[in-house]
């Protein structure tokens, strides 16, 4: 189980710790609101129906998954043990490249109140640090490729787009 | 012929209603007359503005003064410097009337064309009240940026734009990004006019009930183009933001409503003012909203029973309501005063406290084309408002007279000049004169048209209104 860990800057308004199964009913609907952003930006990615029992069912699996970051951010103050967002990440073995291993950062939410004061960057920098942890020597991260606000925010922290997953309906 | 969209009296709505006389009623004959006559004179007249001359034209030889060969060396002098259009031909006092045409009224996405007498309608206020010379301008667009990049494009012929019925939440990119780009002062009248006015009257109610804007709770009912932009006003005055909850359709507007994400996206403004007041700590609905509230703001869809008696019951004592919608208010007058509202003030003439965007545009242009302003942000128009509010309070602030009316036409001048010294002080204006100056300029020019219209009319060359030929003038 991955330590927890405080907030460093006194600034940002989140505590982000190890999200245990306990978690799992505050976080279903913070995924489900990623999915629904995302659905936004293509219609190849619309919500399914059954979107929170699936969300239920993933989050309870990642939480005993040792080749997942589950993270769970609470607020601070008077916000404090309200969960505010969720970060999934997932390692990944690359067969045929070096390195071997990669960390996929698949899903990071967080309410609107909680967003930007630097909440981006510490978390990414947090997660990354889990996955470096687990093994991964190279970091990456899924999101819709109409997403400006994600090119922009990944861009700036050093990561270029490697490849790309191109779609159409059949 | 065109049918007038009245209600057919003694409805199944009527008879329920008790035996106060119908304002909903008489509104509704009053406005098919007006439509059906608005038919008929814009085929007699055939447009309501039209471009005359203001140099003497002797004979011929004097086109060589206003045309060529003599108006190349005026040319010559702008090129060398820009700014010298402002003196050396009209852009100082022309404006252009922007529209794609695509919220006309209450009529909705109507096209360009369509909307061109609504913007002629505005252009001839726009002189009248004014003095200012604006271009109906209706243009043909498929997108947003086409708009901004149409508008960029005429700037060099205008000193101002006035942008006109352009629908929600595109219109706040287009405003925003024409007053980057443009070095004029550009306005949205459904935004700013309405904003304005809706400040003004809002101050002098809270100054007639003993609050401080500071201390005010405020609940504004519709998230359009208007009450966003109210939200924004009120917050830049000291209204605490955690004491304002907005309400549309889907529920007080707060940082946690499922929408928000949508809205980041696609109306970014509206996500703003949902996470600066995260609905006043509140979530729920209007009557959520209203429990204790000290004011009501609502711009939203017409009633005259979108806000019920029993929610204003819910407010503040000594309540105040303003009921905004046209051509009905969210709920009238006297139900609103029935149920404990102290001041209330709707967007229509027959009702005491009309809030009106026309007590706002015509002395905000006057204004900043006097200064010669390079651009109007949020300041110039709380100057405005703060100036209005002040003539109201100099003929005597009642709970049925917190705003001018508009025959009280000597206004319009101290509204110009507070938003010119305003201009002055904030390093915008091109033109710095003293307060006395721009009101006695601003008094002339607004002055000018109807004297003009007096005299074409006495000349015959305004013909007179081709109904009343035979009948003698009803005295105003």
């Amino acid at each position: 189980m991955t330590q927890e860990k405080s907030n460093p800057t006194a600034t940002i308004p989140i505590h982000l710790r190890a999200a245990t199964a306990k978690d799992v009913p505050a976080l279903v609907p913070l995924l489900v609101r990623l999915k629904r952003l995302n659905e936004e930006f293509d219609p190849l990615l619309k919500v399914r129906e059954d979107v929170e029992s699936q969300a239920e069912e993933i989050l309870k699996r990642d939480v005993t998954n040792p080749n997942a970051v589950l993270l769970a951010a609470e607020g601070v103050g008077a916000d404090k043990d309200k969960v505010v967002g969720v970060v999934r990440a997932l390692i990944r073995e690359r067969p045929f490249y070096t390195p071997e291993r990669e960390g996929v950062i698949v899903d990071i939410y967080m309410l609107p109140l909680y967003r930007r004061k630097g909440v981006g960057e510490f978390l990414l920098r947090e997660v990354t640090a889990r996955l470096k942890e687990k093994g991964a020597g190279v970091v990456t991260a899924e999101f819709p490729t109409q997403n400006e606000i994600a090119v922009r925010f990944y861009a700036k922290r050093g990561f270029r787009p490697i490849t790309s997953l191109h779609a159409r309906s059949v | 012929m065109v049918q007038a969209e009245a209600p057919p009296s003694g409805s199944a709505r009527g008879t329920r209603r008790k035996a106060r006389p119908d304002p909903d009623e008489k509104e509704a004959t009053q406005t098919a007359a007006l439509s059906e006559r608005s038919v008929r004179l814009a085929k007699f007249y055939q447009g309501k503005v039209e471009m005359v001359p203001k140099v003497p034209v002797r004979s011929l030889e004097d086109f060589g003064l206003w045309y060529t060969p003599g108006i190349a060396a005026v040319s010559k002098a702008i090129q060398a410097d820009k700014d010298a259009s402002f003196d050396l031909t009209g852009r100082w006092n022309t404006i252009a009337i922007v529209t794609d045409g695509s919220r006309v009224l209450g009529l909705g996405n109507i096209g360009p064309e369509a909307a061109l007498p609504v913007m002629e309608g505005k252009a001839l206020l726009f002189k009248y009240l004014g003095g200012v010379d604006a271009f109906p301008l209706p243009i043909q667009v498929a997108s947003a940026e086409e708009l901004v990049e149409t508008v960029e494009r005429i700037a060099p012929a205008v000193g101002g734009v006035n942008l006109e019925d352009i629908a929600s939440p595109k219109c706040f990119f287009v405003l925003e990004q024409l007053q980057k780009r443009l070095p004029v002062p550009v306005w949205h009248d459904d935004q700013l006019g309405t904003a304005a006015s809706t400040v003004a009257g809002l101050l002098n109610a809270l100054k007639l009930t003993g609050r401080t804007i500071g201390h005010t709770r405020t609940v504004l009912l519709g998230a359009g183009a208007a009450n966003l932009a109210t939200a924004r006003l009120l917050i830049a005055l000291g209204h605490d933001p955690s004491e304002l909850t907005l309400v549309d359709q889907k529920g007080i507007l707060h940082a946690e409503r499922v929408d928000l994400d949508e809205l980041m996206l696609h109306n970014p403004w509206k996500y703003r003012i949902a996470l600066a007041t995260d609905g006043g700590g509140r979530k729920g609905n209007l009557s959520d909203a209203l429990v204790g509230a000290d004011v009501l703001l609502a711009a939203s869809t017409p009633g005259p029973h979108t806000v019920k008696p029993d929610e204003i019951g819910r407010m503040a004592k000594s309540s105040i309501v303003f009921a905004l919608a046209n051509p009905v208010p969210e709920i009238y007058p006297s139900a609103a005063l029935d149920a404990g509202a102290a001041i209330v003030a709707t967007g229509r003439s027959d009702f005491p406290n009309q809030v009106n965007n026309s007590l706002i545009f015509p002395g905000v242009f006057r204004g900043v084309l006097d200064a010669r302003a390079r651009s109007i942000p949020d300041e110039l128009v709380l100057a405005a408002a703060y100036e209005l509010a002040a003539r109201a309070e100099d003929v005597g602030l009642t709970p049925t007279h917190i705003l001018p009316t508009m025959g009280e036409a000597g206004v319009f001048p101290h509204v110009a000049a507070a938003v010119a010294v305003k201009a002055v002080e904030l390093g915008l204006a091109r033109r710095r004169h003293s307060r006395s100056e721009f009101l006695e300029r601003a008094r002339a020019r607004m002055a000018r048209p109807a004297l003009l219209a007096k005299a074409l009319e006495k000349a015959g060359l305004i013909a007179p209104m081709p109904d009343e030929r035979n009948e003698p003038r009803k005295k105003p």
